[in-house]
């Protein structure tokens, strides 16, 4: 047989095997998901579909949504756009769910043409980049936090409150990455606005060797500040270090993916005075939110003693989407992707436990955070102000 | 068994398709090719795109690699060049696809063109490694000059558009990337057979004595640099429309690398080897995954290993392939061929 | 001495002590190429792998990591030399693009190996060195960087006085200059490629163990085997020396260029970039690079 033939007939076979599935019970949400189960945020990755699964599974048992049952459905994405649109499609095709999860930005936004004319389901993802927070172009989008953008912007307005009487030094140290250049240019104007002088800004590429240039011209700007972004353990680790060694008094600060308590294990006596952003409480803080959350855990699996922010990131996500779910119900609507999109406007401070502040959803996204800085004695991060919510 | 089959013209025997029975498969492979997107579900026929676009630019490597025996690394690079004329054409002069793709095939010609220069004095390994660096200072320009390429974020395209109808569906791209993907097929079969696609075999095989014929070896490596990269460039356009979207990060080395193996297991040097080798290579972890969504009935954490065995199967496969059958699927399929024309006789 | 001195002397250093640890690197490659004129495009890998090594010993078994180096270094001889029992020597004689595909295919076949044993995980070495910097005068090395760096230096020192000096290195210095004289002379070029890989191999494991200790330990780790091409160009293809001098050539110009001319882009860096370019330059200029030896071309 012709080889084009047998193609043919190859891709025939398989596509009449992967038909689209009939459209499954009423009373059976889907919720679909891509993770990066493997790859560069396998670590993110598995604890957010933890996280997510969990809080689907407790909305199950506890009936959260009257007559209604979650059903969740993920595959792994790797951490790879083109893998991610293809895992997208699959599960599109194969559960039609009414709530997808993805990735990272760049799926969101190579999906998003098709999102919004053809998929039309809620969608949110592990990526807490502005460009996706806009309902003018991505209706069907949220962010389950604050942009990085606001992240930043709730440590600049730290920065203004606690100056002294000098104009305040900030350097932004950035990965050339999506994930490190997305909130610097809100950032340098946000900076101007307050006041904030922006000595430099640095440039590595993510996990980068050798820092030794990048720290001498800190060294030559000496900031009072210093902000990572783009970046989750190294080349934080050895910038600390290093300007340590040189003897700077510089201050660091982070945002969401370098706020994980496994950095100050790291860094040891070199973390005391590290602070950042989290969108969220730690998971071993006193709120009934978190404490229903390890609860749970303990039953699930009992000997896992902690659970970093990415699980929480997947937790706060499933708050949202049951959320949603419920006050469509409750408004006696169908539960669609539309309809889900819409009452996202109508949560207004709504009480999650403790999980993160009282959520008001502007411009689809949550955003509120809370400044935390590092015990190094106690290995611990600790609040270090009220709920602040982005503008 | 095939019998009666004799030419008696050079024209007819130097034919694409000659013999009768040929013809019908391909006429009935077209037919087939039409119908299937009415038939096929959404997540095939994306595939189906997606393997189209890819053999169209593993073919312009097979092109540099197998007719001319040059080593590129870089092919993804050629493709992204392609695919962010097009995008900019397209995003920001507003201009339709029959002008951009074309025009991305264009740039990213020119850009072949650079690449190759050096083929005048290095050959073999360090053109190799030419390449390389070729692909990551590309790769540093898409990323670092944010004016033109949009930087890091990429750029986003609206669906290419005929008169008003949007071609917004794989089911509808796939026509255009159907037809731009034959006739750029029968273009390379036809260079093969043509007075370049014979110099490209003579620089390949003995390029001191193709000089000595009289082959001007730059121009010849120089043209198989830039045919290279128009199929590449091209590719990279339909890529645009096909995916709306294009960041830095979608032409890395490892996409480059892809293409190497594609054209090694499908057989350097033969065209719908390529096909066979996009067809096996894209398949191959879709029928990893069946299996590990089937073995995740009985061992849940099968799932995690699914990205990894497609890395270890990857390499395997071109480990083996080299090891085993150096020349690829293509000859795989000779040798059936061949056992079936010669049926019931054996050699 | 003037501020603007001193930054430029740390700069000076720091690129010397990067440089170094590149050097380390590039042998890898060098250390298969002189005997097999092969480019092993998975030595990154194999780096991932003895690092990978090294903390499973230092992990599991709690062993010093004097002895986890050790062990590292002799699990990956045996790793190297399988490597050239199965996979390279059914290709002897093949083509250029064959080798190279199958190192490639090598490279994804441990990469994801790798991460079937170890998961995709950033791991990190217990602490090993002192904590303090090291000071020369004005000038301050981070610990993290110098212990490496005199590992690294150590290593090669070993490895270019072994090439010179032992039996073992002559055969295998013959056998790179002329493979047929070689065989006339009685040396087994069998025993030769195998004992290359082996060496190639434990290199590898050392660098990797060196870059593993700086930067923590993931199966990306392999990606910084082909950031090192431009040392190995630079220096020759075939040239321990080179690599050397090529390694800090190139860790002194990252880092000049790091120190001068990023602080005037906002939002870009030509760190990364910059040993391309040299490396492009040098192939037009000068192929063999500043040590390898010229090929010459016999019809």
């Amino acid at each position: 047989m012709k080889p084009q033939i047998r193609s043919a007939a190859l891709l025939l076979a398989l596509s009449l095997g992967l038909a689209p599935a009939a459209r499954a019970a009423d009373d059976v949400v889907t919720v679909g998901a891509c993770q990066p189960i493997t790859g560069r945020f396998a670590f993110a990755g598995i604890a957010i579909n933890a996280g997510l699964q969990d809080y689907l599974n407790l909305a199950n048992e506890k009936q959260l949504v009257k007559g209604k049952k979650f059903n969740y459905v993920y595959e792994d994405s790797g951490y790879d756009v083109e893998k991610a649109v293809a895992c997208f499609k699959q599960i599109m095709a194969k559960h039609s769910p009414v709530i997808m999860y993805g990735e990272s930005t760049g799926l969101g936004k190579a999906i998003a043409p098709e999102l919004n004319s053809r998929y039309k389901v809620l969608y949110a993802s592990a990526s807490f980049s502005s460009e996706l927070a806009d309902p003018k172009t991505h209706p069907y989008s949220f962010i389950s936090g604050p942009t990085y953008s606001d992240m930043f912007g709730i440590l600049l307005e730290y920065i203004a409150r606690n100056k002294g009487a000098a104009k305040p030094k900030v350097a932004f140290f950035y990965s050339d990455t999506e994930f490190g250049k997305d909130p610097i240019p809100y950032a340098k104007k946000r900076a101007a606005e307050l006041g904030i002088d922006v000595v430099a800004e640095i440039v590595t590429k993510a996990g980068a060797v050798d820092v030794t240039s990048e720290v001498l011209q800190l060294k030559k700007q000496n900031p009072d500040y210093v902000i990572f972004q783009g970046y989750i353990l190294s080349p934080i680790i050895e910038v600390i270090r290093a300007t340590k060694d040189f003897g700077l008094k510089t201050r660091f600060m982070g945002t969401f993916w370098s706020m994980d308590k496994g950095i100050i294990e790291k860094l040891g006596q070199d973390a005391d005075g590290y602070m950042g952003v989290m969108p969220y409480a730690y998971f071993y803080e006193d709120a009934p939110g978190i404490a229903a959350m390890r609860a749970y855990n303990q039953k699930v699996r009992p000997d896992v003693k902690y659970q970093p922010n990415s699980y929480i990131q997947g937790w706060f996500t499933g708050m949202v989407y049951v959320e949603a779910v419920r006050r469509v119900v409750a408004a006696g609507k169908p539960v669609t992707g539309e309809n889900l999109a819409a009452v996202l406007d109508t949560i207004k401070d709504w009480d999650t436990g403790g999980v993160t502040g009282k959520v008001t959803f502007v411009s689809h996204k949550a955003g509120v955070g809370r400044i935390y800085k590092a015990n190094a004695a106690k290995g611990v991060f600790e609040p270090a102000s009220d709920w602040i919510y982005s503008k | 068994m095939l019998i009666g089959n004799y030419k008696e013209t050079y024209a007819s025997d130097e034919a694409l398709f000659r013999t009768p029975a040929t013809r019908a498969w391909m006429g009935a492979a077209a037919v087939a090719a039409i119908l299937f997107p009415f038939v096929a579900g959404d997540y095939v026929l994306y595939l189906a795109n997606l393997m189209a676009v890819l053999a169209l630019s593993a073919v312009g490597l097979n092109i540099l690699v197998g007719f001319t025996g040059q080593i590129s690394l870089g092919h993804a690079a050629f493709m992204g060049v392609g695919a962010y004329a097009t995008a900019i054409l397209a995003s920001r002069f507003g201009l339709p696809f029959w002008i951009s793709i074309p025009a991305g095939g264009a740039l990213a010609t020119g850009a072949g063109m650079i690449v190759g220069a050096p083929s005048l004095r290095i050959k073999g390994l360090y053109l190799a490694i030419a390449t390389l660096s070729a692909q990551v200072i590309f790769e540093w320009v898409f990323t670092n000059w944010t004016s033109v390429t949009g930087g890091i974020r990429g750029l986003n395209v609206a669906p290419a558009s005929i008169a008003g109808f949007r071609l917004d569906t794989d089911e509808r791209i796939y026509f255009l990337v159907l037809g731009v993907t034959v006739v750029h097929f029968l273009l390379a079969s036809n260079l093969r057979r043509s007075r370049w696609g014979r110099a490209f075999v003579a620089v390949r095989d003995r390029d001191v004595a193709a000089e000595i014929v009289g082959v001007n070896l730059f121009r010849t490596k120089i043209l198989a640099f830039m045919v290279s990269s128009y199929y590449a460039g091209i590719a990279g356009g339909l890529w645009v429309y096909f995916t709306k979207v294009v960041t830095p990060e979608t032409f890395p080395l490892s996409l480059s690398i892809q293409f190497l193996a594609i054209v090694i297991v499908g057989g350097l040097g033969s065209i719908k080897g390529t096909v066979y080798g996009t067809v096996f290579m894209t398949l191959v972890p879709e029928v990893l995954k069946a299996g590990t969504g089937l073995a995740r009935v009985v061992w849940p954490a099968a799932q995690s290993y699914l990205f990894p065995l497609r890395d270890v199967v990857f390499g395997l496969l071109i480990v083996v392939f080299l090891i085993f059958e150096p020349h690829g699927l293509a000859e795989v399929w000779n040798r059936v061929k061949r056992f079936f024309s010669l049926w019931p006789f054996e050699k | 001495m003037s501020e603007g001195l001193v930054h430029l002397l740390q700069l000076l250093v720091s690129g010397v002590v990067t440089g170094g640890i590149y050097a380390l690197v590039a042998m890898g490659f060098v250390v298969v190429y002189k005997a097999t004129r092969v480019i092993n495009f998975a030595t990154g890998e194999f780096m991932m792998l003895g690092a990978f090594f090294a903390w499973t010993a230092m992990g599991a078994v709690q062993a010093p990591f004097v002895v986890a180096l050790l062990a590292a270094v002799a699990a990956s001889a045996l790793l190297g030399m399988a490597t050239e029992r199965l996979v390279l020597r059914p290709l002897l004689g093949q083509r250029t693009i064959s080798v190279i595909m199958v190192t490639i295919g090598l490279a994804a076949i441990f990469k994801g190996l790798a991460q079937i044993a170890w998961s995709g995980d950033y791991r990190s070495y217990p602490s090993i060195f002192p904590r303090a910097p090291i000071e020369l005068g004005p000038i301050l090395l981070p610990s993290r960087q110098f212990y490496p760096f005199l590992i690294a230096v150590a290593a090669i020192a070993l490895v270019g006085l072994g090439f010179r000096f032992t039996r073992t290195g002559v055969a295998m210095r013959a056998t790179a200059d002329d493979q047929m004289a070689a065989f006339g002379m009685g040396i087994d070029i069998r025993r030769i490629f195998s004992l290359s890989w082996s060496l190639a191999a434990m290199t590898a494991a050392v660098a990797g163990i060196v870059v593993g200790i700086i930067g923590g330990i993931s199966p990306q780790l392999g990606a910084i085997g082909l950031r090192t091409f431009p040392v190995v160009i630079l220096g020759g293809l075939d040239s321990i020396g080179g690599a050397l001098v090529g390694g800090v050539i190139i860790g002194v110009l990252e880092n000049l260029a790091g120190g001068y001319v990023d602080p005037l882009l906002d939002g870009a860096s030509l760190k990364e970039v910059v040993p391309f370019v040299v490396l492009v330059l040098t192939l037009m200029v000068r192929p063999y690079g500043l040590f390898g030896t010229r090929e010459v071309e016999r019809l």
